[in-house]
């Protein structure tokens, strides 16, 4: 994005290219062939915990397209799923099942030969963490809410043992994190001992308990603990308060969560993938049922001069879609609710998604689902924002079977809702869930290359959002000059609503504003040129207020929510 | 490859399934692993407000080890000027020469709920039992594992009119309209649990609040436990729950919560349904009930929304698509443990 001051030069943002590159254009940086390049096609499979997502992969005309994609609910058969594609991949473009192999008998049955790359999402455990004070409990609990567990938590400078071993041998507590700082505080120093006894007596009533030890805690009780816990030694909680991102014990953590293909993991490896090969400053946003976590991902020069990426990911239990044991949560779904119901009768419903997800697909069912999905994306900024920051980036990309379950330019409109920045920024879902499974390729350059060979399959683009703050809500704000595809077109603006342009998947161009104020987008000024790129939903210059502010009477809140909802959303209705 | 298997599959029997009877520290289990239990032996004391206490270890000299946690200690008389006395408890841990034990008064019992086998104990936390017969997969069970004779009222019976206190000591279910009011009366009347297809999360909150209230009036409630099948939102028992609940009525049968299941005699003939039996759990057409013809293709829903949708002949003659993450389909046993 520029900023351009009348008859000035467009100067440079940041660090990073004046104009974001659309999402299809891949950079030119060289990229090694992958290595699975012989075969014909792949599979792709998503184990979510609601949700079996599977694609397929193949060559065409010497590149990796994606031929098809299914998603079904997690307890169907797999195998089931993958033949469900060959088949339609056969009926669709039989010459194309030919040339890829897919032909009844013409070589080895698809579903043994091809390769599968799978990923899963882990349901997020809990974790029991007992501390010696407060003050290290409350960065243990961080830490460990931060990896993607569920914390149970206490600490022996507030709770007696007692309560402490209760806390720990509830039902459904996998796993018990103990720590001191390191080095210890004096008043940790006097309790550790005793504490390092009790956990001891705690391992004793668990077989094969696994606890986690974070910093210089005495194990040698532990050691002659009768039922043989499995110990794990972690750093000690360092860093100020706050300081998640560069935690070396959140990542430790993760790591004991999850196992080797873990999907939000390899989500942060393509989010990596896609900075390097886009050359973009990218967000994902993933949100499942039984967590949820986001991934910064920035490209950094390399030291070979090539292009590297920094890469951030934090969990956030408590984000996961139908999760409404927060106080709060049920009030915010209830908020962007746009029909009617009753608290009662609205958390039943939310209560029976959270078992049932894929129930009540169509009409209202579809309604609540865009409105969970809204209160999960707020509590997932509300938990990650201290850690990765709000600034804005060039591309957000939904993860997760929540984004599929509402059309696309609904969940455009779910983003423009909920993530409120100023600036522009590129939509897009990984529609065909393959980020996951493709972030479990361990090698960075195989990974890269085929995510750029995947290109415009890769994701779903839903449009661009233009979100400029500090317009006097009401009145005519300026003028878009949209430059796109060849044609030229000119948008009133009015300040305080949302406007859609038409701009179509594929196309790119140019939109120029021209405020009558000084908004802020990304920087301050009068006009600004964005580089814009179409999509499903097209181009939504989003001129309400940041933060967004609706009407306290729920009746006028949901008509106006319903306004919006439906100019991007005309089927709900029907 | 069958395109059945799109469908998942919810299970409706557990076989042998191995159950967990939750404890608290504090509590003492008379049984041993190993021992062969019937329903309704007493297999521990459960304590009901446990509190920490803090006792002197053996005296000097003294050779008689350390116990481990979770072991049951009897009580010690206090010795005049010596030695201050201890109550009975579980033992915590051991440190410094003193001990913390988990003791309190009003032990409740704690009952098998079906006949089977020790497997393990985890002091503290789980008895772990084998249970002979199978279990009737549900998906909840509020309050306390328990059993009875199970007895079906009728299909639109009002349960605030069908209760009566000739039912206690049963386990009724209840196949109509639920309300916390209908369950507190059924506790009341000393019936010893209900199953009922789903409870709204009111009346869930309702009964969990009036158990609380009697419990800390220091009333002994007798243990009632509610089996919850289904979810949230009212609905019917599937044909295949209600065949088996038919299959077992007036027989002695147990509920318990981890995992959540009703543990049925083993000596009773069972009715499997179809393969192809689907359910239809969402949607227009939830409740009812089909034979799966195949895969029907990406369709578009009410609402705009795209999903794979498979063909199901419904029982009344029709033939529809619907998605397939609206249908389901029962396996037909599943092994638990």
């Amino acid at each position: 994005m520029s900023h351009v001051e009348p008859g000035a030069a467009e100067p440079p943002v940041g660090a990073l290219p004046a104009s974001p590159q659309a999402v299809s254009a891949p950079s030119s940086r060289v990229i090694a062939v992958p290595a699975h390049e012989r075969l014909p096609a792949f599979f792709t499979l998503d184990h979510g915990t609601a949700t079996l997502a599977g694609a397929l992969a193949g060559r065409v005309n010497r590149r990796w397209r994606l031929l098809a994609a299914a998603a079904l609910p997690a307890g169907s058969s797999p195998d089931a799923l993958l033949g469900l594609l060959v088949d339609r991949v056969r009926s669709a473009d039989p010459a194309r099942a030919t040339l890829i192999g897919a032909d009844p008998g013409s070589g080895p049955e698809p579903l043994a030969a091809w390769t599968r790359l799978a990923a899963s999402s882990v349901p997020a455990a809990t974790l029991a963490v007992i501390a010696a004070t407060e003050r290290t409990r409350a960065r243990l609990e961080e830490a460990a809410a931060g990896a993607g567990w569920n914390v149970v938590a206490g600490s022996a400078e507030r709770t007696n043992p007692l309560v402490l071993t209760r806390l720990a041998t509830r039902p459904g507590v996998a796993a018990l994190l103990v720590g001191i700082a390191d080095p210890p505080d004096a008043d940790e120093r006097d309790l550790a001992a005793e504490l390092a006894v009790a956990v001891a007596g705690i391992a004793s009533r668990r077989p094969g308990m696994r606890i986690f030890l974070a910093g210089p805690f005495p194990e040698v009780p532990l050691l002659d603990a009768f039922r043989a816990p499995v110990i794990v030694r972690l750093p000690a909680p360092a860093g100020a308060p706050g300081d998640l991102a560069a935690s070396t014990l959140r990542a430790a953590l993760a790591v004991a969560r999850s196992g080797p293909d873990d999907s939000r993991r390899a989500l942060a490896a393509s989010a990596g993938s896609l900075a390097r090969v886009l050359g973009l400053r990218v967000e994902i946003l993933e949100i499942g049922i039984s967590g949820a976590a986001r991934v910064l991902a920035v490209p950094v020069p390399a030291d070979d001069g090539g292009i590297a990426a920094t890469v951030q990911i934090v969990e956030a239990p408590d984000a996961a879609l139908f999760r409404m044991d927060r106080p709060g949560s049920i009030d915010r779904v209830d908020h962007w609710f746009t029909q009617g119901l009753d608290r009662a009768r609205l958390r039943d419903r939310l209560a029976e998604l959270a078992i049932a997800p894929w129930r009540d697909l169509d009409a209202d069912g579809a309604l609540l689902r865009a409105a969970a999905l809204r209160g999960a994306v707020e509590r997932l900024l509300a938990a990650t924002d201290p850690a990765l920051g709000d600034r804005g980036v060039d591309l957000v990309i939904g993860a997760g079977g929540a984004w599929s379950a509402v059309p696309a330019p609904a969940a455009a409109h779910i983003v423009a809702d909920v993530v409120r920045r100023p600036g522009a920024v590129q939509v897009a879902i990984d529609h065909a869930r393959l980020l996951g499974p493709i972030g479990t390729i361990t090698d960075d350059a195989e990974r890269d290359a085929l995510l750029a060979d995947l290109g415009e399959d890769l994701l779903l683009r839903l449009g661009t959002i233009v979100m400029p703050r500090g317009l006097r809500p009401n009145r005519p704000a300026g003028r878009l000059v949209l430059d796109a595809a060849g044609t030229r077109s000119e948008v009133e603006l009015v300040a305080g609503g949302l406007t859609l342009v038409d701009l179509p998947p594929g196309a790119s161009g140019t939109a120029e504003l021209a405020f009558r104020g000084t908004p802020e987008l990304g920087p301050r000024g009068r006009r600004f040129q964005v580089a814009v790129s179409g999509g499903l939903a097209g181009l939504l210059l989003d001129l309400r207020d940041i933060p967004l502010r609706l009407p306290e009477r729920p009746d006028r809140r949901r008509e106006l929510l319903g306004t919006w909802e439906r100019a991007l959303w005309p089927e709900r209705d029907t | 490859m069958g395109s059945l298997e799109l469908v998942p599959a919810r299970t409706l029997f557990v076989s042998r399934p191995r159950i967990r009877l939750e404890l608290q520290p504090g509590d003492r289990v008379t049984a041993v692993i190993g021992d062969l239990v019937h329903v309704g032996d007493v297999v521990a004391e459960r304590i009901r407000d446990a509190r920490l206490v803090e006792a002197a270890g053996p005296r000097d000299g003294a050779d008689q080890g350390i116990p481990l946690p979770g072991t049951w200690l009897p009580g010690e008389h206090a010795h005049a000027a010596r030695r201050a006395g201890a109550p009975a408890g579980e033992l915590l841990f051991e440190h410094a020469g003193r001990r913390r034990l988990a003791s309190g008064p009003h032990p409740d019992r704690l009952y098998a709920p079906a006949d089977g086998r020790v497997l393990d104990l985890e002091p503290g936390v789980a008895l772990v039992l084998e249970i002979d017969g199978p279990g009737l997969a549900a998906t909840e069970l509020l309050g306390e594992p328990h059993w009875g004779r199970l007895v079906l009222l009728p299909e639109e019976s009002d349960p605030r009119l069908a209760l009566d206190v000739a039912l206690a000591g049963a386990v009724v279910v209840l196949p109509g309209r639920v309300d916390a009011e209908a369950l507190a009366r059924a506790r009341a009347m000393g019936i010893h649990g209900a199953v009922v297809a789903s409870l709204a999360e009111r009346d869930r909150r309702d009964l969990a609040a009036s158990a609380a209230r009697q419990q800390a009036g220091l009333h002994r409630l007798a243990p009632f436990g509610v089996l919850v099948i289904d979810g949230y939102v009212r609905r019917a028992f599937a044909a295949a729950v209600r065949s088996a609940l038919g299959a077992v009525s007036g027989a002695v049968v147990g509920l318990v919560g981890d995992p959540p299941l009703l543990l049925l005699p083993a000596n009773r003939e069972l009715s499997l349904p179809e393969p192809d039996h689907i359910l239809v759990r969402g949607g227009p057409e939830a409740g009812r009930e089909g034979r799966w013809l195949g895969p029907g293709g990406i369709r578009r829903v009410r609402g705009g929304i795209t999903a794979e949708t498979g063909l199901v002949a419904l029982d009344d003659g029709r033939t529809v698509a619907l998605p397939i993450g609206e249908l389901e389909r029962f396996a037909v046993i599943a092994a638990n443990g």
